[in-house]
């Protein structure tokens, strides 16, 4: 049995901490501005505007993306810094399932992901267009499934690795990964062109480039070259948060309890 | 004879190579405190650890009111609370969050729990830290925050691992004032513990255990008798005493062995405090004036030697 008022509990409390940090957040949220702003406006006038008509617009649903990525990863940061002080022997002795346990942490990495990226959201909204309500329920169930899944495997890699050092640099190394190998920066015309197709298909099919794919119809639709099937982005991003969100739940149940 | 609260089966716990419990077998009855007593490494922290749930059996099992704690563990974590040796906190917290959190996951609604929380904060001291992080509190008060929890939470068993390490004397006899309360309020208990004072004061039952295994089981007192000649009577009297009568005071208050010079008595038995009144009896009858009289009885560390063969401090070095 799962009890939603348990599931609120745990994740109120990652809330917490995860609040402690918002100056450390807000130096995040106007980096990412910042990278949006000058970075974006510089590359806008040396991108050629046949491939890309226009790099702040193109870039900018991107930032979104990968800010709601960025929040919700960090609840590895949390679950390390909880496996090294032995603090989960005391999550583990507390009256609620494992299952509880997981869902909370899951609904802290979404609803981390979502303060963070909310000013990148009002941001597009104000630069672009203001979503209609059917738009406004993909962008909800997109960052929904964005977050869950990325805070899962963040969880899943936090517990799968013993060692600290290694795993600090594992979650760098898978972070860097999915930032840089997807559609964010580049089109993906662009590194089909460039690149080994191997390359290509982990770009389009990484979870980010879905999801920006999805904020650039809703947002900026007119930065898109490639042709895509928005039913088909959603479907494969609900692939993609079940495997995350099932692995890294298995992961963290079985890797917690020695 | 009560119910059986927590029945802990062949219970064995295996970390590689490493035996921390090997084959444990235990009746924790309902109502009473019960101490773990054993040196750092002994296996009492990864029993209570296993019967909350945290570590994984190798192999036995452990019920909490029948039921078993890998089967049901849902359930057995509803029925159990535990205060750790080390203040489960990260540096980010500050008690009063900390606390507050933990009352909400057992089950007080907001202000059900901020009421709970005063109370027992300003009980033991912790009100004026509450707003700090826990990276700033002395040791002593992270412990207190940490036995708050199960103040707060008073499950049906309650577990202290080492409730009063790092505690000043005065607030040590208010916390085991505090776990006698939450037991005559329901809860049984469990003490872990390698400090023989608290064991003595708190305990109904102990269980001796050494390198995993159970090496002696009873109430404070039934352990140190059955050290052969635990007690010591010592009577001082003021004339000579024939060997006759010697030989009767042997017999008669069952001594492993005496001593006798210089006008005292040493004589070492068991339950020496039924035994004094016999030597008495038999001194004065044969006209033996005895000036004074003392017993000295074995301490919970003389037991755990016999048990063992071990200082409990030899215990913790090793």
């Amino acid at each position: 049995m799962i009890y939603p008022r348990i599931i609120t509990i745990i994740a109120y409390r990652d809330l917490q901490r995860f609040w402690k940090y918002k100056w450390w957040l807000a130096g995040l949220v106007a980096m990412n501005l910042a990278d949006l702003f000058i970075f974006a406006l510089i590359f806008r006038g040396i991108v050629r505007r046949d491939i890309v008509p226009d790099y702040f617009y193109f870039l900018a649903p991107g930032i979104a993306s990968i800010s709601a990525f960025a929040a919700a990863f960090t609840i590895g940061r949390e679950v390390m810094m909880e496996l090294r002080r032995a603090f989960h022997h005391y999550l583990l002795s507390l009256p609620f399932s494992r299952l509880e346990l997981v869902a909370g942490r899951v609904v802290s990495g979404i609803v981390r992901g979502f303060i963070y990226q909310i000013p990148f959201i009002i941001l597009l909204i104000v630069i672009a267009k203001t979503p209609s309500f059917l738009d406004l329920l993909i962008v909800v169930s997109t960052t929904i499934m964005v977050t869950a899944s990325m805070s899962s495997l963040s969880i899943a890699i936090s517990t799968l690795v013993k060692s600290l050092e290694f795993q600090a640099t594992i979650r760098s190394l898978v972070y860097f990964i999915i930032f840089f190998m997807s559609n964010v920066f580049y089109p993906e015309s662009i590194v089909r062109l460039r690149f080994p197709e191997i390359i290509y298909i982990m770009v389009v099919n990484n979870p980010i480039s879905i999801a920006t794919t999805i904020y650039r119809d809703i947002f900026t639709p007119h930065v898109i070259h490639e042709t895509y099937s928005i039913e088909v982005l959603i479907a494969k991003l609900a692939i993609w948060t079940a495997i995350l969100v099932a692995t890294g739940s298995i992961l963290y149940m079985r890797n917690l309890q020695r | 004879m009560s119910n059986v609260a927590v029945k802990i089966i062949n219970l064995v716990k295996k970390f590689g190579n490493v035996t921390a419990v090997n084959n444990l077998n235990l009746d924790i009855y309902e109502g009473e405190i019960f101490g773990l007593l054993g040196p750092n490494g002994s296996g009492k922290t990864t029993t209570l650890l296993i019967i909350t749930t945290v570590y994984k059996p190798t192999s036995g099992d452990v019920e909490i009111y029948g039921y078993s704690v890998t089967r049901h563990g849902d359930i057995v974590r509803r029925l159990v609370g535990i205060a750790f040796q080390e203040p489960k906190a990260l540096w980010v917290d500050n008690p009063y969050e900390l606390l507050l959190w933990h009352a909400m996951v057992v089950g007080y609604s907001v202000i059900g729990a901020r009421r709970v929380i005063r109370d027992i904060m300003e009980e033991l001291d912790l009100w004026e830290h509450r707003g700090k992080f826990i990276s700033e509190l002395s040791g002593g008060t992270r412990k207190k925050v940490e036995i708050a929890k199960l103040f707060i939470q008073k499950p049906k068993i309650a577990i202290f691992d080492e409730p009063t390490a790092q505690l000043d004397v005065t607030t040590k006899h208010r916390v085991w004032d505090k776990i006698k309360a939450l037991r005559d309020e329901g809860s049984t208990i469990i003490v872990a513990t390698n400090d023989m004072l608290e064991a003595e004061r708190l305990a109904d039952r102990i269980a001796i255990i050494h390198k995993g295994t159970l090496k002696a089981l009873g109430t404070p007192s039934e352990l140190k008798d059955r050290i052969p000649g635990g007690d010591i009577i010592e009577l001082r009297v003021d004339n000579r005493i024939p060997d006759g009568i010697v030989k009767s005071l042997i017999e008669a208050i069952e001594a492993r062995k005496l001593d006798y010079s210089d006008g005292v008595i040493r004589a070492y038995v068991n339950r020496g405090e039924e035994k004094i009144a016999i030597a008495i009896d038999i001194l004065s009858r044969n006209n033996i004036k005895v000036r004074s009289v003392s017993l000295k009885e074995p301490t919970l560390d003389d037991v755990f030697f016999y048990f063992t063969g071990a200082r409990l401090e030899e215990g913790r070095i090793q």
